[in-house]
Protein backbone atom coordinates (compact mmCIF):
# COMPACT_ATOMS: atom_id res chain seq x y z
CA UNK A 1 0.00 0.00 0.00
CA UNK A 2 1.03 3.21 -1.16
CA UNK A 3 2.52 5.43 2.09
CA UNK A 4 -0.31 8.26 2.68
CA UNK A 5 1.28 11.84 2.27
CA UNK A 6 2.19 14.18 5.18
CA UNK A 7 1.46 18.00 4.21
CA UNK A 8 -1.17 19.39 2.25
CA UNK A 9 -2.65 17.60 -0.68
CA UNK A 10 -2.31 19.37 -4.39
CA UNK A 11 -4.91 21.39 -5.60
CA UNK A 12 -7.28 22.37 -3.87
CA UNK A 13 -8.04 20.18 -1.33
CA UNK A 14 -7.84 15.56 -1.19
CA UNK A 15 -10.88 15.36 -4.03
CA UNK A 16 -8.87 17.62 -6.21
CA UNK A 17 -5.77 15.65 -5.70
CA UNK A 18 -7.68 12.47 -6.35
CA UNK A 19 -8.42 14.00 -9.76
CA UNK A 20 -5.77 15.24 -10.30
CA UNK A 21 -3.48 12.20 -9.87
CA UNK A 22 -5.30 9.75 -11.30
CA UNK A 23 -5.29 12.22 -14.77
CA UNK A 24 -2.11 12.37 -14.51
CA UNK A 25 -2.13 8.63 -14.06
CA UNK A 26 -4.68 8.42 -17.82
CA UNK A 27 -1.94 10.50 -19.45
CA UNK A 28 1.15 8.91 -18.31
CA UNK A 29 -0.94 5.80 -19.48
CA UNK A 30 -1.36 7.16 -22.87
CA UNK A 31 2.07 8.94 -23.44
CA UNK A 32 4.05 6.90 -21.70
CA UNK A 33 6.13 9.89 -20.66
CA UNK A 34 5.09 13.08 -18.81
CA UNK A 35 6.90 15.91 -17.79
CA UNK A 36 5.91 17.71 -14.56
CA UNK A 37 7.29 19.01 -11.46
CA UNK A 38 8.86 16.63 -8.89
CA UNK A 39 6.42 17.00 -6.33
CA UNK A 40 3.41 15.86 -8.10
CA UNK A 41 5.76 13.33 -10.09
CA UNK A 42 6.52 11.94 -6.69
CA UNK A 43 2.98 11.53 -5.52
CA UNK A 44 1.87 10.24 -8.66
CA UNK A 45 4.73 6.97 -8.62
CA UNK A 46 2.44 5.07 -6.16
CA UNK A 47 -0.36 5.47 -7.47
CA UNK A 48 0.44 4.57 -11.32
CA UNK A 49 2.39 1.65 -10.02
CA UNK A 50 -0.61 0.48 -7.95
CA UNK A 51 -2.72 0.44 -11.68
CA UNK A 52 -0.23 -1.21 -12.91
CA UNK A 53 -0.46 -4.18 -10.65
CA UNK A 54 -4.11 -4.52 -11.27
CA UNK A 55 -3.70 -4.29 -14.97
CA UNK A 56 -0.76 -7.41 -14.38
CA UNK A 57 -3.31 -9.16 -12.11
CA UNK A 58 -5.60 -8.94 -15.51
CA UNK A 59 -9.03 -9.57 -14.21
CA UNK A 60 -12.30 -8.33 -14.77
CA UNK A 61 -12.38 -7.43 -11.13
CA UNK A 62 -9.15 -5.87 -11.17
CA UNK A 63 -10.12 -4.38 -14.13
CA UNK A 64 -13.34 -2.36 -12.43
CA UNK A 65 -11.35 -1.25 -9.85
CA UNK A 66 -8.88 0.53 -12.33
CA UNK A 67 -11.72 1.88 -14.03
CA UNK A 68 -13.14 3.76 -10.73
CA UNK A 69 -10.01 6.16 -10.74
CA UNK A 70 -9.37 6.51 -14.36
CA UNK A 71 -12.76 7.03 -15.96
CA UNK A 72 -11.73 6.34 -19.61
CA UNK A 73 -12.04 2.63 -21.20
CA UNK A 74 -9.77 3.29 -24.37
CA UNK A 75 -6.84 3.88 -21.93
CA UNK A 76 -7.72 0.95 -19.31
CA UNK A 77 -8.05 -1.14 -22.70
CA UNK A 78 -4.61 0.35 -23.45
CA UNK A 79 -3.16 -0.40 -19.96
CA UNK A 80 -4.76 -4.52 -19.56
CA UNK A 81 -3.50 -5.55 -23.34
CA UNK A 82 -0.11 -3.60 -24.14
CA UNK A 83 1.50 -2.24 -21.07
CA UNK A 84 0.65 -5.13 -18.57
CA UNK A 85 2.45 -7.84 -20.72
CA UNK A 86 5.24 -5.43 -21.58
CA UNK A 87 5.77 -4.99 -17.22
CA UNK A 88 5.13 -8.88 -16.56
CA UNK A 89 8.49 -10.09 -15.13
CA UNK A 90 8.99 -7.02 -13.59
CA UNK A 91 8.54 -7.14 -9.58
CA UNK A 92 7.67 -3.45 -9.40
CA UNK A 93 9.07 -0.45 -10.03
CA UNK A 94 7.17 0.06 -13.04
CA UNK A 95 7.70 4.13 -13.60
CA UNK A 96 10.99 5.96 -13.52
CA UNK A 97 11.71 9.49 -12.50
CA UNK A 98 14.14 11.45 -13.86
CA UNK A 99 14.92 15.42 -12.42
CA UNK A 100 15.50 17.89 -15.12
CA UNK A 101 15.92 21.51 -14.41
CA UNK A 102 13.84 24.27 -13.67
CA UNK A 103 10.71 25.88 -15.00
CA UNK A 104 11.17 29.20 -16.75
CA UNK A 105 8.52 30.67 -15.21
CA UNK A 106 8.11 29.72 -11.64
CA UNK A 107 11.79 27.93 -11.75
CA UNK A 108 9.94 24.53 -10.49
CA UNK A 109 11.71 21.53 -10.45
CA UNK A 110 10.51 19.65 -13.12
CA UNK A 111 11.10 15.87 -13.77
CA UNK A 112 9.98 13.67 -16.49
CA UNK A 113 7.88 10.29 -15.30
CA UNK A 114 7.70 7.28 -17.41
CA UNK A 115 6.86 3.83 -18.09
CA UNK A 116 9.84 1.46 -17.62
CA UNK A 117 9.10 -0.73 -20.56
CA UNK A 118 11.95 -1.97 -21.94
CA UNK A 119 12.78 -5.83 -20.92
CA UNK A 120 14.00 -6.56 -17.50
CA UNK A 121 17.65 -7.11 -17.70
CA UNK A 122 18.62 -10.13 -16.20
CA UNK A 123 20.46 -8.69 -12.74
CA UNK A 124 21.27 -12.18 -11.10
CA UNK A 125 24.52 -11.88 -13.55
CA UNK A 126 25.43 -8.61 -11.51
CA UNK A 127 23.61 -10.89 -8.02
CA UNK A 128 26.09 -13.96 -8.28
CA UNK A 129 29.17 -12.40 -8.65
CA UNK A 130 28.35 -9.92 -5.87
CA UNK A 131 27.50 -12.93 -3.37
CA UNK A 132 30.44 -14.70 -4.64
CA UNK A 133 32.63 -11.62 -3.79
CA UNK A 134 30.54 -12.02 -0.25
CA UNK A 135 31.38 -15.37 0.64
CA UNK A 136 35.04 -15.07 -0.90
CA UNK A 137 35.51 -11.44 1.07
CA UNK A 138 34.07 -12.36 4.52
CA UNK A 139 36.69 -15.19 4.72
CA UNK A 140 39.31 -13.05 4.13
CA UNK A 141 37.81 -10.29 6.51
CA UNK A 142 38.00 -13.20 8.97
CA UNK A 143 41.03 -14.20 8.54
CA UNK A 144 42.31 -10.59 8.14
CA UNK A 145 40.81 -10.24 11.57
CA UNK A 146 42.27 -13.19 13.30
CA UNK A 147 45.83 -11.89 11.83
CA UNK A 148 45.52 -8.71 12.99
CA UNK A 149 44.67 -10.37 16.53
CA UNK A 150 47.62 -12.64 16.35
CA UNK A 151 49.92 -9.95 15.62
CA UNK A 152 48.56 -6.97 17.96
CA UNK A 153 49.52 -9.47 20.93
CA UNK A 154 52.98 -9.90 20.17
CA UNK A 155 53.28 -6.08 19.83
CA UNK A 156 51.88 -5.55 23.02
CA UNK A 157 54.01 -8.31 24.78
CA UNK A 158 57.25 -7.08 22.77
CA UNK A 159 56.04 -3.42 24.13
CA UNK A 160 55.79 -4.94 27.47
CA UNK A 161 59.09 -6.36 27.63
CA UNK A 162 60.55 -3.43 26.15
CA UNK A 163 59.03 -0.88 28.51
CA UNK A 164 60.20 -2.50 31.70
CA UNK A 165 63.67 -2.80 30.23
CA UNK A 166 63.45 0.96 29.65
CA UNK A 167 62.37 1.07 32.93
CA UNK A 168 64.50 -0.42 34.83
CA UNK A 169 67.90 0.96 32.38
CA UNK A 170 66.69 4.15 32.92
CA UNK A 171 66.86 4.87 37.08
CA UNK A 172 70.00 2.51 37.03
CA UNK A 173 71.20 5.24 34.46
CA UNK A 174 69.79 8.64 36.39
CA UNK A 175 71.59 8.33 39.37
CA UNK A 176 75.05 7.67 37.95
CA UNK A 177 74.21 10.52 36.11
CA UNK A 178 73.44 12.90 39.02
CA UNK A 179 76.15 11.39 41.20
CA UNK A 180 78.87 12.32 38.50
CA UNK A 181 76.85 15.86 38.69
CA UNK A 182 77.54 16.56 41.90
CA UNK A 183 80.65 15.47 42.58
CA UNK A 184 81.65 17.32 39.75
CA UNK A 185 79.66 20.29 41.80
CA UNK A 186 81.92 19.44 44.99
CA UNK A 187 85.06 19.31 43.15
CA UNK A 188 84.12 22.85 40.96
CA UNK A 189 83.83 24.73 44.13
CA UNK A 190 86.48 22.90 46.18
CA UNK A 191 89.06 23.78 43.82
CA UNK A 192 88.54 27.32 43.52
CA UNK A 193 88.34 27.74 47.18
CA UNK A 194 91.49 25.23 47.96
CA UNK A 195 93.83 28.44 47.39
CA UNK A 196 91.84 31.02 49.37
CA UNK A 197 90.75 28.64 52.78
CA UNK A 198 92.19 25.32 55.45
CA UNK A 199 90.95 21.76 54.38
CA UNK A 200 87.97 21.76 57.44
CA UNK A 201 86.24 24.46 55.01
CA UNK A 202 86.66 22.69 51.87
CA UNK A 203 84.98 19.39 54.06
CA UNK A 204 82.21 21.92 55.78
CA UNK A 205 80.29 22.22 52.18
CA UNK A 206 80.74 18.70 50.89
CA UNK A 207 79.31 17.16 54.20
CA UNK A 208 76.23 19.85 53.93
CA UNK A 209 76.17 18.29 50.19
CA UNK A 210 75.65 15.10 51.33
CA UNK A 211 73.10 15.96 54.18
CA UNK A 212 71.07 17.52 51.80
CA UNK B 1 -4.40 44.52 15.49
CA UNK B 2 -0.58 43.76 17.44
CA UNK B 3 1.55 47.12 17.28
CA UNK B 4 4.73 46.80 18.40
CA UNK B 5 5.76 48.84 22.09
CA UNK B 6 8.34 50.61 21.25
CA UNK B 7 10.67 51.56 18.32
CA UNK B 8 13.47 48.69 16.83
CA UNK B 9 16.68 50.29 17.20
CA UNK B 10 18.78 51.08 14.13
CA UNK B 11 21.37 48.55 15.10
CA UNK B 12 18.66 45.86 15.82
CA UNK B 13 17.68 46.39 12.46
CA UNK B 14 20.74 45.57 10.62
CA UNK B 15 22.03 43.14 13.16
CA UNK B 16 18.60 41.21 11.87
CA UNK B 17 19.99 41.93 8.13
CA UNK B 18 23.19 41.32 8.26
CA UNK B 19 21.77 37.33 8.92
CA UNK B 20 20.78 36.50 5.59
CA UNK B 21 23.05 34.80 3.86
CA UNK B 22 23.36 32.62 0.89
CA UNK B 23 24.53 29.05 1.63
CA UNK B 24 26.77 27.14 -1.06
CA UNK B 25 25.09 24.84 -3.30
CA UNK B 26 26.11 21.38 -3.69
CA UNK B 27 27.73 20.61 -6.71
CA UNK B 28 29.58 17.68 -8.58
CA UNK B 29 33.02 18.28 -10.65
CA UNK B 30 33.35 16.51 -13.62
CA UNK B 31 36.24 16.47 -16.26
CA UNK B 32 34.75 16.31 -19.47
CA UNK B 33 36.73 16.86 -23.04
CA UNK B 34 39.27 18.37 -20.67
CA UNK B 35 37.55 20.91 -19.29
CA UNK B 36 36.40 20.98 -15.37
CA UNK B 37 32.29 20.84 -15.37
CA UNK B 38 30.48 21.35 -12.53
CA UNK B 39 26.64 20.44 -12.12
CA UNK B 40 24.20 19.69 -9.97
CA UNK B 41 23.93 16.31 -8.61
CA UNK B 42 21.26 13.81 -10.09
CA UNK B 43 19.69 16.13 -13.30
CA UNK B 44 19.68 15.04 -16.25
CA UNK B 45 21.81 17.78 -18.76
CA UNK B 46 21.42 19.20 -21.74
CA UNK B 47 23.08 17.34 -24.69
CA UNK B 48 24.59 20.10 -27.19
CA UNK B 49 26.43 19.80 -30.70
CA UNK B 50 29.20 21.45 -32.02
CA UNK B 51 27.50 25.01 -32.76
CA UNK B 52 25.66 24.76 -29.46
CA UNK B 53 22.29 23.89 -30.67
CA UNK B 54 19.84 22.16 -27.57
CA UNK B 55 19.85 18.12 -28.99
CA UNK B 56 18.13 16.47 -25.72
CA UNK B 57 18.43 15.96 -22.19
CA UNK B 58 20.31 12.97 -21.06
CA UNK B 59 20.60 11.20 -17.80
CA UNK B 60 22.88 8.21 -17.21
CA UNK B 61 23.72 7.49 -21.24
CA UNK B 62 19.94 7.26 -21.63
CA UNK B 63 17.86 10.42 -23.50
CA UNK B 64 15.30 11.56 -21.06
CA UNK B 65 13.43 14.41 -22.46
CA UNK B 66 13.75 16.72 -25.86
CA UNK B 67 15.05 19.94 -25.21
Amino acid sequence: MPTPTKGPRLGGGPAHERMLLNNMARSLFINKSITTTETKAKRLRPIAERLVTFAKRGDLHSRRRVMQSITDRNVVHELFVNIAPLVAERQGGYTRITKLGFRKGDNAPMAVVELVLDPVQAKKMNKKPKLENAVKAAPKAAAVVEEAVAETPVEEVAVETAAPEAVVEAPAEAPVAEASATEVVAEAPAAEEAPAQDAATEEAPASEEESK
Amino acid sequence: MPVPKRRMSRSNTRARRSQWKAAPITLVKSIENGKTVYSLPHRAKLVEDSSGNALFMEYKGRKVADA
